[in-house]
């Protein structure tokens, strides 16, 4: 019911433009002036209530109709508008005196840091004030150039009144004090006490007058109060704004009205059947605003004087200061209420708040979520969603000719009754729902260009996902199958990229709304499309667990099946639906026989018309390395055309994380369908298989035999005498130390080194005893689940356990626990548990369990804490960052990172190769020679490959412009060159018979045999090379990826998976370095100081030993205490001195070159020794004298001083270098062992220019000082090789592409910038992206202030404001040619 | 009367020459009487038993067809008359690889029987008798 009373009546219609749908383009920011306030306000609110005694709110109250109705029964009183449409109106709230907004505290702050105190001009000098002014006004300069600019200004005015405590206004005279906030309360302070001018004089002989002042000490009230600022602020001149950056007029920074918010966003709710009102926090500061400022002006109304006000005042700026900002500093600390009232501020930042909360992520419908399960007979492609969840979810269809029939059922059926529909909507807008009304009717209605919203039925198409969502595989498009019961379903094989297990995980599912959405999702986020992770390549949906025992028990050599059972295996694998053609038995005579590996043949291929021929070669774990397919194991696994040549399946081959498994070949060779179809076949045949063949374990698994206890005892028996020896010689101090280590360190060594020994060794008696049907030992084998270290716990030795990286440690005096005598090192008081958890463990040894058990779930906890921070930050760094057309890499506002993504344009979720190369020649070469048989054609001379390789690759596909990087045409000439002429060369001449009488025929066969071994045809060579340049050129990255987000997943999710190793050893022993999350985490913020920094030095010449501990001696520091035999006062009649002697000895072992000589230099050159020329004296090369000249009465204290910083000069080395290892290196040829030198510490241009150290090979693992010492390139070198070391050292590979990307951003602008929130603001200039990022407050008021214009372009702000985003799908537009209008403005043609 | 590729005398000289791996399944090493031939060879022992010492005839043919026209690839039923008759044990398979030993101026070949693998070891001239991706038959008669 609206009150059309207010409203203009127009005689006509006005007359509106039609523009079509409207798109945020930017965002301009600015401040808020006190008229705006007055033009945008419909009411003045000046009364603290809310209702009235007949629950109406109160005119000019908070609730003032005026600014929206407050509840679903009002209405609004200034657009007649009800609770849903009236967008709410505002309100205005006049303060009796201004005050500070503390969000532009700081700003008014530096402002008046700029400015004179009485003129308001700045205090820069005129010439300078020009030219700062120059430089502001330049177009071209950056936000963040510009913010710099005034940063300068700010620091010179400053740096003018501090110098000399004042300065004095070069316009008016008048001296400025120091300005700077309030401490204790919210104000500035101009301190002026030191400033010495007349209005001091007058203040002070004023003061006099009075009777009982004490004329000696006065203080001048040092605050200025906001009502002079703000006159200050509006006598500014608009030049000398511009030049301190204030796009507006710097008065607008003060508060003197306040805005009151639209109703709409302080809601106010009626509880307690409508006794009392629950207000907002916003009203209700509101309220004390209001309060404060009516009690202000009755005190101004009271008395005349200003002053007297102060207090009202204070409380009014505390009041509107937490209005803005709730937990604002300098507010006096009142009773903490038991829930604060949030302000402004509090409603923006946070995760919660409405930047992270509501606008980067919005709540959705058309979801659901519940308990997920596995079943191995849907498809990988499908989930199972439960009946009842169908009959909720609804995808809205439109009739059409092809669907009436089913949508008329579902119609029909209404809401409850599974394939139903919801509502139906026409097309002039009406919707019908189903609930009530006759549906028959509505069923025999339906007319084509409805759109029924009907359940969820097979086929249809859903998003499914489960937190934490760490890379983009976390979220994956599936079909429905709509199913019984109550859980969501789906492969097992479908775990890994999910990281699910059926342990009560819960997943969510989303069903897209229409059909666009549809298509996007099923062909950018269907499993079938995401197979392989961009990670590093690696198939990453793959079988596990049971797939991988029943494929290993099945593969078995001595797996026989007769025709009956082979037939059923067969029938397992399908849906009763698909042909088999049975093949050969393997044995033949004297029974019939089929062999578990034949029935995988025809798992890859079931009838002979199918064109699948694999090719492929994998060892698995219980590969002996000899003999290939000869492997006594059964462990070479070998595919030649689709049949299953030699050994066990296991996870090698049939699992996720490698690049040439079963599955990735399937995948590269033919397609995701050949690969998901053999998933969905095995998974079925598994699961089936392994029901009726029944795979448990039992107690009688982890029995160990007698032998193996007496061999276990023995062993440890051995282990534990060991132990004891070290421990005595130790107590004796024979032990001998090893290099870097002191004796304690030493024997922890070597006491763990013979602790492990044990554990191993039991680990290995135990795997050899046990038998082959073991489930635990299948397992390992299979790789399905467990280890061999897990098996030989549960049956042998739980082994050491450590805390830290060592052994147990002392949680009482000297002792690990009380149980053992004090000081003890024996294995038993250190944590070593010498039981099996079988046997059981002692109570001493459950408790150390229990430490190294806790210690893992703690770092777990930290981790998954600072991983997550981590990602958030590397997403937002890189998350604009996407291949452009012209195959550069850009971000949001094309500024380019990299000309050529990863220096190839190449897809990493594509490459073959292990090390991110795009083909795995080695096995397309196997592929084509297998499936391309030579038959009758003469396999190539050596020289016919070279000619015709070389004529193929200087086609134009393989150059440059051809799209074909260099790396890669090298790197397939180079393969042919070795793999195809030159073996065969070595073939031919190895097969050569040594004396020359054979005939023509024995020429025939060697012929044959050759090419038979290492012989390609011309057709192979011909096909391998077409195949190799197609495939090639299919791998281009695709532009529009956003390949910053992949990036930053890439590298973030690894981060949760590394375990707790963070220390390791950097070549030798003894010289930790930082390695996990804690490392990775100092790259990335580009942290100035990390915990271990190490310069890796090669030696000029690397194989004398004699030489590097010379450079050794040169590098480390040496202090004078280390190489002085005595430091001594003497003191004789005639004068008091130091007396220094040198100890030779040591001088001559350590390889010094010093003496008494050099000794003096760098006494003399020892900062802070106050030492000159002629007091130190050498009085022979090994002994010099000090002797301090000061007067008598404080020699003796002086003599006192040196003696005891004498010993702290540095003698010879680098002094930010505290210890140098000599690292031997005998892998590559042992008898010439190669040296280098490990530096700890930093000062890698010391050691660089260090003699004996080869220059160019030294480098540090410190980025900001390779920055510094060597300039940015090697900075971003230094950062991909860093991460790639810490990453490889835990066994993650992670494809280099990601890395260069990492490190191209944060290298780009030409210095390295962490990802951190200052490196970020550098990188990035959009307001709304870094809101919502870090800071929230503190860049949306920065950005008013300096009158932001914030284009909407970035994916941050494309979501905050609900635009597509230029990246992937949303990079292109379509435009569609219109008929151009022709007008015609010439007389109209007499004749047409 | 089909032709057997390769034929010849070999005695068992080792069982399981890389330690007993399966229970049905044991690798033999056999050496020939005539050709000097060198071989490994799984075999169902369950079924075959072998003892070292054991002489048995070997012969290696690409058909079982008496008239040697070439296999199908598809297994036909029925007892049909064929080169299997006069042996004991026969295992169909394919000749996956040849390569040469390193110097010794001999050649490689070998097959798998369906997972069951044999590497003949021998001269040159008997290995350029057969083909790669060859099916090929075995066939053991003890004498």
């Amino acid at each position: 019911m609206r009150r059309a009373q207010g409203t203009l009546q127009f005689t006509k219609q006005p007359y509106i433009e039609d523009v079509g749908p409207r798109k945020i383009e930017s965002i301009q920011f600015s401040t808020f002036g006190e008229s705006e306030i007055l033009k945008a306000a419909e009411v003045e609110v000046h009364r603290g209530v809310y209702y009235d005694a007949n629950k109406k709110p109160i005119e000019h109250g908070l609730l003032d109709p005026h600014m929206g109705p407050a509840n679903k029964n009002g209405f609004c009183e200034t657009c007649y508008g009800n609770f849903r449409e009236c967008p709410g109106h505002y309100g205005y709230l006049t303060l009796a005196l201004p005050v500070y907004n503390v969000g532009y505290l700081s700003t008014v702050v530096d402002i008046l840091k700029c400015i004179c105190k009485q003129c308001s001009r700045v205090l820069l000098g005129e010439k300078e004030r020009l030219n700062f002014l120059k430089k502001m006004r330049n177009p071209r300069l950056e936000t963040l150039k510009k913010s710099e600019q005034q940063k300068a200004v700010v620091k010179k005015c400053t740096a003018l009144a501090s110098s000399r405590k004042a300065a004095t206004c070069s316009r008016c005279g008048y001296v400025n004090g120091m300005v700077k906030k309030g401490t204790k309360m919210l104000g500035i302070i101009h301190e002026r006490t030191k400033v010495n001018d007349s209005f001091l004089n007058e203040y002070g002989s004023a003061i006099s007058h009075t009777k009982e002042s004490n004329t000696s000490n006065f203080n001048v009230p040092d605050e200025i109060d906001p009502k002079v600022v703000y006159s200050l602020l509006k006598r500014m001149l608009d030049e000398d704004c511009e030049l301190l950056y204030l796009n507006d007029r710097p008065e607008k920074l003060m508060v003197s009205s306040i805005p009151v918010p639209p109703i709409a966003i302080r809601p106010s709710v009626i509880v307690d059947g409508g006794m009392q009102s629950n207000e907002n926090d916003t009203t209700e500061r509101l309220k004390r605003i209001i309060q404060a400022n009516a009690s202000l002006r009755q005190e101004i109304s009271d008395t005349c004087l200003p002053t007297k006000s102060l207090n009202g005042w204070i409380d009014l700026q505390v009041e509107v200061a937490q209005y803005i900002n709730s937990d604002v500093r300098g507010v006096p600390l009142s009773a903490p209420a038991a829930k604060p009232l949030s302000g402004f501020v509090q409603r923006l930042k946070g995760k919660q708040g409405r930047f992270r909360g509501n606008l980067s992520g919005k709540r959705v419908e058309y979801t659901g979520r519940t308990v997920i399960s596995p079943d191995p007979n849907l498809k990988i492609t499908e989930v199972a969603v439960p009946i009842l969840m169908a009959r909720i979810l609804t995808y809205p269809e439109r009739v059409s000719h092809h669907n009436i029939e089913k949508l008329r059922q579902c119609v029909r059926n209404g809401p409850n009754k599974y394939p139903g529909a919801k509502f139906i909507r026409q097309p002039d807008g009406t919707e019908i729902s189903l609930m009530f009304s006759s549906r028959k009717r509505h069923a025999d209605e339906l007319k084509f260009g409805y759109i029924v919203d009907r359940h969820l039925e097979d086929g249809d198409i859903i998003l499914f996902n489960r937190q934490p969502s760490l890379h983009r595989m976390s979220i994956m498009c599936h079909r429905a199958r709509i199913m019984p019961w109550r859980t969501l379903r789906f492969n097992e094989s479908v775990c890994n990229p999910y990281n699910a297990d059926f342990d009560g995980d819960e997943m969510n599912m989303h069903v897209p709304q229409t059909e666009e959405a549809r298509t996007e999702a099923l062909l950018l986020m269907g499993v079938q499309n995401n197979l392989c992770t961009p990670k590093n390549g690696e198939i990453l949906v793959a079988s596990t667990q049971d797939f991988l025992t029943s494929s290993f028990l099945i593969t078995r050599k001595d797996a026989f099946y007769d025709r009956a059972s082979f037939s059923l295996m067969c029938s397992y694998m399908g849906d009763a639906m698909d042909q088999i053609d049975l093949p050969t038995p393997a044995l033949i005579k004297p029974v019939e026989l089929w062999t578990g590996k034949q029935l995988f043949n025809i798992l890859l291929r079931p009838y002979a018309k199918m064109k699948v021929f694999l090719n492929l070669t994998v060892t698995e774990k219980n590969y002996v390395k000899s003999k290939e397919t000869m492997c006594p194991n059964d462990g070479f696994v070998c595919f030649r055309n689709s049949e299953l040549i030699s050994g066990q399946l296991g996870k090698a081959t049939l699992g996720n994380g490698n690049k040439d498994g079963l599955y990735s070949v399937l995948l590269r060779d033919y397609n995701l369908h050949a690969a998901s179809a053999c998933m969905n076949r095995l998974a079925k045949l598994s699961a089936r298989w392994i029901g009726n063949h029944g795979f448990s374990i039992g107690i009688d698994d982890v029995q160990p035999p007698d032998h193996l206890i007496s061999a276990k005892d023995e062993k440890i028996c051995k282990g534990y005498s060991e132990c004891d020896d070290l421990i005595e010689k130790y107590n004796k101090g024979e032990l001998e130390l090893q290099p870097g280590h002191d004796a304690a360190l030493t024997l922890e060594a070597k006491i763990t080194k013979v602790l492990n020994g044990i554990r191993e060794n039991a680990a290995k008696e135990c795997l050899n005893c046990l038998q082959w049907r073991n489930s635990p030992l299948i397992m390992s084998q299979c790789g399905s689940k467990g280890s061999p270290i897990n098996i030989s716990q549960m049956v042998a030795c739980v082994g050491q356990q450590s805390v830290g990286g060592r052994r147990a440690p002392n949680g009482f005096i000297d002792r690990s626990l009380p149980h053992f005598p004090r000081k003890s090192k024996i294995p038993k008081a250190r944590g070593f548990v010498a039981n099996s958890f079988y046997s059981g463990l002692t109570a001493t040894e459950f408790f150390f369990h229990t430490m190294g058990g806790r210690e893992g779930l703690v770092d777990t906890a930290v981790k998954t804490a600072d991983t997550g921070y981590m990602s958030r930050r590397l997403m937002k760094a890189l998350e604009d960052l996407s291949i452009h057309y012209d195959n550069t890499v850009r971000n949001a506002s094309s500024c380019i990172v990299q000309f050529v993504y990863g220096d190839d344009g190449m897809d990493p979720s594509q490459m073959e190769e292990k090390s991110g190369h795009p083909l795995n020649f080695d096995r397309l070469l196997m592929k084509v020679k297998a499936t391309c048989p030579a038959g009758d054609q003469k396999s190539l001379s050596p020289s016919e490959i070279r000619q015709k390789t070389k004529e193929r690759l200087s086609e134009h596909d393989m150059t440059p412009e051809g799209g074909c990087s260099e790396a890669f045409r090298d790197s397939l000439s180079k393969f042919i060159e070795d793999k195809c002429a030159k073996s065969l060369e070595e073939t031919i001449e190895g097969l050569k018979p040594e004396g020359d009488l054979q005939g023509e025929d024995h020429e025939n066969y060697l012929e044959n045999i050759s090419s038979n071994i290492s012989g390609i045809t011309s057709r192979q060579l011909e096909v391998f090379l077409r195949v190799c340049i197609s495939r090639y050129h299919t791998k281009v990255i695709e532009a529009g990826t956003a390949i910053g987000a992949i990036g930053a997943q890439s590298i973030g999710e690894p981060g949760t998976q590394m375990t707790l190793k963070t220390f390791h050893f950097a070549g030798v022993a003894s010289m930790n370095v930082t390695l996990g999350v804690p490392r990775i985490k100092e790259i990335i913020n580009a942290a100035k100081k990390i915990s271990t920094p190490i310069i890796s030095a090669k030696l000029e010449d690397e194989y004398n030993p004699r030489e590097a501990s010379m450079s050794k001696a040169r590098i480390e520091k040496t202090l004078l205490g280390q190489v002085a035999k005595s430091i001594k006062i003497v003191m004789s009649a005639r004068l008091a001195s130091i007396v220094i002697t040198l100890d030779m000895d040591i001088i001559q072992a350590s390889r010094l070159c010093t003496d008494a000589y050099r000794v003096k230099d760098s006494i003399l050159q020892t900062p802070r020794i106050k030492l000159k020329e002629q007091h130190v004296k050498v009085l022979n090369p090994r002994k010099l004298e000090v002797v301090p000249q000061v007067d008598k009465s404080k020699l003796h204290f002086e003599l006192h001083t040196l003696k005891n910083k004498l010993p702290t000069v540095i003698v010879t080395g680098i002094n930010t270098i505290e210890r140098v290892v000599i690292n031997k290196d005998d892998k590559e040829e042992p008898a010439r062992p190669k040296y280098r030198l490990f530096a700890e510490g930093t000062g890698l241009l010391g050691v660089m220019g260090t003699e004996g150290v080869n220059g160019y090979e030294t480098t540090s693992n410190h980025i900001m000082e390779m920055q510094q010492t060597l300039g940015i390139e090697a900075a971003r070198t230094s950062i991909i090789d860093e991460i790639k070391h810490t990453m490889s050292s835990h066994g993650m590979t992670i494809d280099i592409r990601h890395m260069m990307l990492l490190a191209d951003l944060m290298t780009f602008k030409g210095e390295v910038l962490g990802i951190t929130r200052h490196g970020v603001q550098k990188m990035k200039d959009s307001v709304l992206m870094l809101a919502s990022f870090e800071k929230t407050a503190d860049h949306l008021f920065n950005a008013s202030v300096n009158g932001r214009d914030d284009k909407i372009e970035g994916v941050s702000e494309c979501i905050i404001m609900g635009i597509p985003m230029q990246l992937g799908t949303g990079m292109l537009k379509v435009r569609q040619r219109m008929q151009q209008v022709k007008l015609n403005y010439g007389l109209d043609p007499i004749m047409s | 009367m089909a032709d057997t590729l390769f034929q010849d005398i070999f005695t068992v000289q080792e069982l399981d020459p890389g330690g007993k791996k399966f229970d049905k399944v044991h690798r033999i090493a056999a050496k020939s009487e005539q050709l000097d031939m060198y071989m490994h060879l799984d075999i169902n022992t369950e079924i075959y038993p072998m003892r070292v010492g054991d002489k048995f005839l070997m012969g290696l043919a690409s058909t079982l067809n008496l008239d040697g026209t070439p296999d199908s690839g598809y297994f036909m039923q029925g007892g049909r008359k064929s080169l299997a008759d006069r042996y004991e044990y026969v295992m169909q398979g394919k000749l996956y690889k040849i390569s040469e030993e390193k110097k010794k101026h001999r050649a490689e070949i070998l097959a798998s029987f369906g997972g069951l693998l044999m590497m003949l070891t021998g001269d040159l001239s008997v290995a350029a008798k057969f083909e790669l991706d060859q099916r090929l038959f075995i066939l053991i008669r003890k004498v």
